[in-house]
């Protein structure tokens, strides 16, 4: 099933685990090198930069090829464009596969440009053929599970799971399967049973090499079941694609479902991932408890701006430093000590060239329309997340 | 932070993990350790800005109706208390890197300074205590006290960004679309002045070795100032005075990134290097008769635009090669 040889790609991951080991200071520089010497692994490029710029390269190399082969076959597009976009398809396995066999390339930036591509002509074939999105976004899922299995790709499993969702959405929406009013409702299901997929994949010894796309669908399914109960998200989108009007005094069906969803998932996610230590569900928890802040203000001001923002500030900063006294001498479980590995210093760094950019001093004479210096609405902006 | 999985057994049994070493691994997760340092220090930080936000909000709205000695009796009270907190747990000056007990005092020194500069500024708003311009000098003043007493690089940039304000410059990402430098060619002067005066600092400092782990915020801040000023520059007529400029400013930074090993100033230095290049050749093509070969810069075109990206593959990997 996978593409590559699996020894290779087992050395990779090895060494990518040697690396871990090593910014933990378990094994010093010499012994990670000594693995990197002994274990022949694919090629790939760990720095986002370098993948990104074979990326855009791939990308050109295969519009130069369409280019050139649009020559030839310019005269079937008038009634055979389905038929030009699986030659396509067809050409970007070929290209995937010749990456992945010959080149040995494992996210490597021009596999990830040939992967990508194939998927993308493949919906094209499918949804130009039958004249159906709801053919196009099966596709998708069919064509990006199987490339996350051959190519062990990541992203592919990103559009797998965006082709799933779309295909429900589309057949609850315009197919009518059910009463849209409930699409909430089977997209909070979905993303209940992806989840359970999550926990049975990640425990599987043989999907191992597949970490990276589990992490991808366990991210996935809490974003989408964050959002599919979100009270902005399902009035918003109602409007929009229900038509649903809403008159004053009035709230679209189960709102009060939506008001309580909109609070307890995040805190659900915060409090069960401190339990089961799970970082991805801590941030995925944090940020959407700050959009279900946003969410609430969005249609209620319930304090004037400022003073939900001093009054803001001052909570996290009094939660934060009780956190702080209350964890900082534990030596196991969370505690505030930084883990092994981790640099301070980037986040340091990071904040000191933010606050430039949030604090403004311009100097401020008496006809000015700012009278002070500190923090005007631009601290105000990012301030709405939290 | 990832656990230990079926692939740290694989090494233990391709024998390059030792017993021991196994054996520390175990040890170490055994204790299921969570940090949750970077977290709380963010929630921190973002505490003080929007506690920031909303002093600022609260004085612009209320500036007739509170009372202007009321504001800041309460502005200098909160300054005061906070102050004395951070004054009676700082450890003193020192030129090493120096840190709190508790990482919280680094952020009330931060909000201190953005409160002084507040303090600062409605004094001057109110009763122009300071000559013109001269606030954001003195924001500036308080911004590297609080730096170098304390060891806050958050203030450190306050105290840069003061600087810049000081002769007119904002130095923000957006500044670098829509600033009055492009409109006010003298600016680019002062910037640069002000650029090289930064990196000159930082020479110094490492030479006599005081706060070397400043470097990074310092240089970055000089880099945008440089790059900014220069790109300005080069849309003059005088362009090619700065030309020179910002081709030494490219070199120094490029030998500096690869000195500190870091990814950021790289890929800026890369960045300003590249549009300056662009420049140049725009300026170039202009020069000669463009009409005469429009055919071959279009076969031309985007030959250099995958050249381009090759050449941006090559320097990032060769960058990456040193770093290690």
């Amino acid at each position: 099933m996978i593409v590559f040889d699996k020894q290779l790609l087992e050395n990779t991951f090895l060494v990518e685990e040697a690396k871990r080991l090593n910014d933990q200071h378990f094994i010093s520089e010499s012994e990670l090198q000594n693995s990197k010497q002994q274990l022949a692994v694919l090629k790939s490029n760990k720095n986002i930069l370098l993948r990104i710029g074979f990326f855009v390269l791939g990308c050109l190399l295969i519009s130069s090829i369409m280019g050139m082969l649009a020559l030839f076959t310019i005269s079937l597009a008038d009634n055979h464009f389905g038929f030009i976009m699986l030659i396509y398809t067809l050409i970007g396995i070929a290209g995937s596969e010749f990456l992945a066999r010959e080149q040995l390339q494992f996210g490597y930036g021009l596999d990830d440009a040939f992967i990508l591509a194939f998927q993308g002509f493949f919906c094209a074939t499918i949804g130009i053929t039958f004249d159906s999105p709801m053919a196009a976004f099966i596709a998708l899922a069919f064509i990006g599970l199987a490339a996350c299995i051959r190519y062990v790709h990541t992203i592919s499993a990103l559009l797998c799971l965006a082709g799933l969702t779309g295909a429900i959405c589309y057949a609850v929406l315009e197919l009518k399967v059910i009463s849209s009013a409930f699409l909430p409702f089977v997209l909070l299901l979905l993303a209940v049973l992806l989840y359970s997929v999550y926990l049975k994949f990640s425990k599987d010894e043989k999907l191992f090499y597949y970490k990276n796309p589990i992490v991808v669908l366990q991210g996935f399914s809490l974003i989408l079941g964050y959002l599919s109960m979100n009270y902005l998200v399902v009035r918003e989108l109602s409007e929009s694609l229900l038509g649903l009007t809403i008159a004053k005094g009035e709230d679209i069906p189960f709102a009060f479902l939506f008001y309580g969803f909109t609070f307890l998932i995040p805190l659900f996610y915060i409090a069960y991932s401190l339990y089961s230590k799970d970082r991805l569900m801590l941030i995925i928890g944090l940020l959407t408890f700050g959009f279900s802040i946003y969410t609430i203000r969005f249609y209620y001001h319930i304090l004037p701006v400022e003073v939900a923002l001093l009054l803001g500030g001052t909570v996290l900063f009094a939660l934060a430093f009780l956190t702080i006294r209350k964890l900082k001498d534990k030596e196991s479980g969370i505690t505030f000590k930084p883990a092994r590995g981790t640099e301070t210093d980037i986040l340091t760094n990071f904040q000191a060239i933010v606050v430039a950019t949030q604090v403004d001093l311009k100097p401020m004479e008496s006809e000015s329309k700012m009278p002070f210096g500190g923090g005007g609405f631009s601290g105000g902006g990012s301030g709405g997340e939290f | 932070m990832a656990k230990s999985n079926a692939f740290t057994e694989k090494l233990r049994t391709k024998g390059l993990l030792s017993d021991s070493q196994m054996e520390s691994i175990r040890q170490y997760e055994a204790l299921g350790i969570f940090s949750l340092h970077n977290e709380l220090r963010f929630f921190l930080y973002l505490a003080v800005l929007l506690f920031t936000s909303g002093v600022g909000i609260i004085i612009y709205k209320n500036i007739d109706s509170i009372g202007h000695i009321a504001i800041l009796g309460l502005l200098f009270v909160l300054i005061g208390v906070g102050f004395y907190f951070c004054f009676k747990k700082a450890k003193g000056f020192d030129k090493e890197e120096v840190v709190f007990e508790s990482p919280v005092y680094d952020y009330i020194v931060l909000l201190c300074t953005i409160l002084s500069c507040v303090f600062i500024g409605y004094l001057q708003f109110q009763y122009q205590v300071f000559g013109y311009g001269l606030s954001s000098l003195v924001c500036s003043v308080v911004g590297f006290f609080c730096a170098y007493y304390f060891d806050n690089k958050s203030a450190l940039s306050i105290g840069i960004s003061g600087l810049a304000t000081f002769i007119g410059i904002t130095v923000t990402p957006k500044s670098l679309i829509e600033s009055d430098i492009y409109s006010n060619p003298l600016l680019s002067y002062y910037g640069l002045a002000l650029g090289i005066l930064l990196i000159v600092w930082v020479e110094y400092s490492n030479k006599i070795s005081l706060k070397k782990h400043f470097q990074f915020v310092i240089l970055s801040f000089a880099q945008q100032l440089i790059g900014i000023c220069c790109m300005a520059g080069l849309l003059e007529s005088y362009w090619f005075i700065f030309i020179i400029v910002l081709a030494t400013a490219v070199y120094y930074f490029y030998k500096t990134s690869y000195e500190m090993k870091s990814t950021f100033l790289f890929v800026f230095t890369v960045v300003y290097g590249y549009i300056g290049f662009n420049i140049l050749l725009f300026k170039f093509i202009d020069v000669i008769d463009f009409s005469s070969f429009g055919e071959i810069f279009i076969i031309l075109a985007p030959m250099y635009f995958i050249g381009s990206i090759f050449g941006f593959i090559r320097l990032i990997q060769h960058f990456n090669k040193e770093k290690v």
